[in-house]
């Protein structure tokens, strides 16, 4: 592969993993608020952001495997604490989403699946849930160089360039 | 071929962390039953607390099913927003805190120099 062709390739990959995080960024926000969006669009939002998940992770695969394969070896501080965080918050987020399921109101039943009621779930749904948006809070913190970089190049030049190729063009006219 | 195996694995570290803790879950379950602890204390459905005039009992994050609509978008807004602030705040906290260290290392840097 020639090195124009990896160039492009990680412009696509970076493309890809902003428009993804920032829809699991919007739909986790969603989801946040059961009370506001219904139980049902909380159940089916929440259930439908693992396949997203799966696609953030298939996407940082490199860098996983990596920092496992290194972990105990020589890494900086910032790698190791960083993936010591995504582990936590990929354990949250699979409590958050067994917890949900064992006190599903809508997404399971309409399956037809109906677990004994025990409301210890809801508590353990709850903690883990205001938990995730501490560890979010770091997660986003650690990447908000990367955050601010990419939107910048992708979001904010794209748009300023527009309005200044159009501001030009009413110029010419 | 290579993607395919990779959600697998994904997929089954997803499994294990959810049978990890449903089992620790009911192992709890099980050992406050053992010691003595009531059903309903225990968060067990069909054992009912003894309630005074058969007042509803309150759950948290049970209320307010089937708010109106722009009661309902505001508290969506009003959540959202908090939610955001919480982020935002760590993001500061941290940032700051990441600025701080630089500065102090690179102060007894220019000390030891």
């Amino acid at each position: 592969m020639t090195e124009t062709q990896t160039n492009i390739n990680m412009k696509n990959r970076t493309k890809i993993k902003l428009v993804l995080d920032t829809i699991i960024f919007i739909a986790f926000l969603i989801a946040m608020e059961p009370r506001s969006s219904g139980i049902a669009i909380h159940e089916w939002l929440a259930t439908s952001l693992i396949a997203v998940l799966v696609v953030h992770l298939l996407l940082s695969w490199d860098w996983i495997t990596r920092i496992t394969r290194r972990f105990i070896g020589k890494i900086n501080n910032q790698s190791r604490f960083n993936y010591i965080l995504n582990w936590s918050l990929f354990i949250d987020g699979t409590v958050i989403m067994l917890s949900g399921f064992m006190i599903s109101e809508s997404l399971m039943p309409a399956l037809g699946i109906q677990f004994p009621r025990n409301f210890a779930w809801r508590g353990i749904h709850e903690l883990s849930t205001n938990l995730f948006i501490l560890l979010l809070g770091l997660h986003t913190a650690l990447h908000w160089s990367w955050v601010v970089e990419t939107f910048k190049r992708y979001v904010f030049q794209p748009v300023f360039r527009l309005f200044a190729t159009s501001e030009k063009k009413d110029i010419a006219a | 071929m290579k993607i395919l195996g990779r959600i697998l694995i994904i997929l089954a570290a997803f499994a294990l962390v959810m049978g990890i803790a449903y089992t620790v879950v009911s192992a709890a379950n099980a050992a406050s039953s053992a010691i003595g602890v009531p059903a309903f204390e225990r968060g067990e459905d069909g054992v009912r607390p003894q309630i005074p005039n058969h007042e509803r009992p309150e759950f948290p994050g049970g209320e307010g099913h089937g708010l109106r609509g722009g009661v309902s978008g505001l508290r969506l807004i009003l959540g959202t927003v908090k939610n955001i602030g919480i982020i935002a705040i760590i993001v500061a906290l941290v940032l700051w805190l990441k600025d701080f260290m630089r500065k102090r290392k690179r102060d007894l840097q220019q000390v030891s120099e």
